[in-house]
């Protein structure tokens, strides 16, 4: 996977809830299944939008974070890959 | 001690009442009478409009009741809106307008998480006295199709002077005739209708303390399938670790001696069926404006009505004249708001409706078991 040839895009099914302290959770209404996520992955979910590669997304996190580790671009790998098993994420190619 | 409660961007779900009419008139109805009972229903193009609204909030869940949510012609458009802006629904209904047809629909979504229906009695006699002829086979007719189709059907028995022992043939109707997992219990509170016909509906003391004392053998019998929110079943559960805890000596319970029976408004808001946003279903005299035309998200976040009723979870029990000298006070939460409020006229009250002392008083006793 290249991360700079692929757009992540959000599932417009989901419902994404920001709750508090930048915590969030997304909810799938056919599934009726609810999943948590941490101040980081909440940020990145909100650029799946189609226009970001998973490289502008790691760049605009390095941006708005402090302390960034260096293996963020496995976690945020990790992390869509996850997504994209349980069908909240599609990738749309350059 | 200042609560630690936060209130989240926008409410998680919100109760929706879709309609203020009804085919029926039961004399306990919370509805009528009171200042939900607005006699106006919003168009459908309306609703689906809030509904874009709720989206953008993103809300997970509405609970539609009324009135009867089944009399409006548009039910079905109005449940593909909800879907369409992708939330989750529940229905509350009386049962008697119930149709395979209807059903069949609700079922083609996959978004119902529950649908309840009123069933009061084991046959016609004691539902029927309260709701009208031939309502019980009507209602029991519809939980059958709804069990059929595999909704999600959940059942509220209303215990009153007439049915409170009965509860024995109830619980064998709906547990093992009908077979569903479980049920859920209250009585009638002084709000709507009842407030008209107390006398006639309403448990005294001592029926009330034969209703705590069987719906708790017959949560033994069937194993904890007999749920309650408020009413006998849970009162006599509270108050009963209340006198335990009080016996034993021990410190106060989490989040009690304070007014924190509550925190639907926290997490929940409600509409009336003319539009007018409202705190709670039970609270339709609480106006925070109307939708369409005001901010939801305003409304929640700001609204000083709702920072009022919220910041009731900071008030004592100790300062209100009412729990003077209580010795339970540390064990007790103050009891439903909308309950204060009929009862004494400020949702910031102790509601007296909930309150174990009040109840010893009038000679109730809890049961052994």
């Amino acid at each position: 996977m290249e991360l700079n040839k692929q757009y992540p895009i959000a599932n417009s099914m989901i419902v994404f809830r920001e709750e508090f302290d930048d915590w969030a959770v997304l909810f799938d209404p056919d599934a009726n299944e609810t999943f948590g996520l941490n101040p980081v992955s909440a940020f990145i979910w909100k650029k799946m939008d189609g226009k970001h590669t998973q490289a502008d997304i790691l760049k605009l996190l390095k941006e708005e974070c402090d302390d960034v580790p260096d293996d963020a671009p496995v976690h945020i790998k990790g992390f869509l890959a996850d997504m994209e098993k349980r069908g909240l994420v599609g990738f749309e190619q350059a | 001690m200042a609560s630690d409660m936060k209130v989240k961007k926008t409410p998680e779900s919100l109760d929706l009442n879709i309609t203020n009419r009804c085919n029926l008139r039961c004399s306990y109805c919370s509805h009528f009478t009171s200042a939900g009972d607005t006699d106006t229903d919003l168009s459908t193009e309306e609703w689906l409009m809030f509904f874009r609204e709720l989206k953008d909030c993103a809300v997970k869940e509405v609970c539609l009741a009324g009135g009867e949510p089944l009399i409006r012609e548009d039910l079905r458009e109005l449940i593909n809106g909800i879907r369409d802006n992708r939330m989750r629904f529940s229905i509350l209904s009386n049962g008697t307008l119930i149709t395979e047809e209807l059903i069949d629909f609700i079922k083609s979504t996959g978004r119902c998480n529950s649908f309840q229906v009123s069933i009061d009695g084991p046959g016609p006699e004691s539902h029927d006295i309260f709701r009208g002829k031939g309502t019980f086979e009507r209602a029991l007719a519809g939980l059958r199709v709804l069990i059929k189709h595999k909704i999600p059907a959940t059942v509220r028995v209303t215990i009153h002077k007439f049915n409170y022992k009965e509860l024995d043939k109830v619980a064998e109707l709906l547990l093992e005739d009908v077979g569903l997992p479980s049920f859920s219990t209250n009585t009638a509170g002084h709000v709507g209708l009842c407030r008209e016909n107390k006398d006639a509906i309403q448990l005294n003391a001592e029926e009330y303390s034969l209703t705590i004392t069987k719906l708790f053998e017959l949560n033994k019998k069937y194993d904890g399938r007999i749920q309650a929110q408020a009413g006998p079943l849970a009162s006599g559960a509270h108050w009963k670790e209340m006198q335990r805890a009080f016996d034993a000596n021990e410190a106060g319970f989490s989040s009690c001696g304070y007014l924190r029976s509550c925190g639907g408004v926290f997490s929940k808001l409600a509409v009336r069926s003319d539009g007018i946003m409202i705190p709670c279903i039970q609270i339709p005299h609480v106006e925070l404006g109307r939708i369409n035309k005001d901010s939801l998200k305003e409304v929640w976040l700001n609204h000083p009505e709702l920072k009022r009723l919220r910041d009731r979870r900071d008030t004592s029990l100790k300062d209100f004249e009412f729990c003077k000298d209580c010795k339970f006070i540390p064990y007790c939460r103050g009891g439903c708001p909308a309950l204060a409020y009929t009862l004494t006229g400020n949702e910031n009250n102790p509601s007296p409706d909930a309150c174990y002392r009040t109840f010893l008083n009038a000679g109730g006793k809890l049961p052994e078991i």
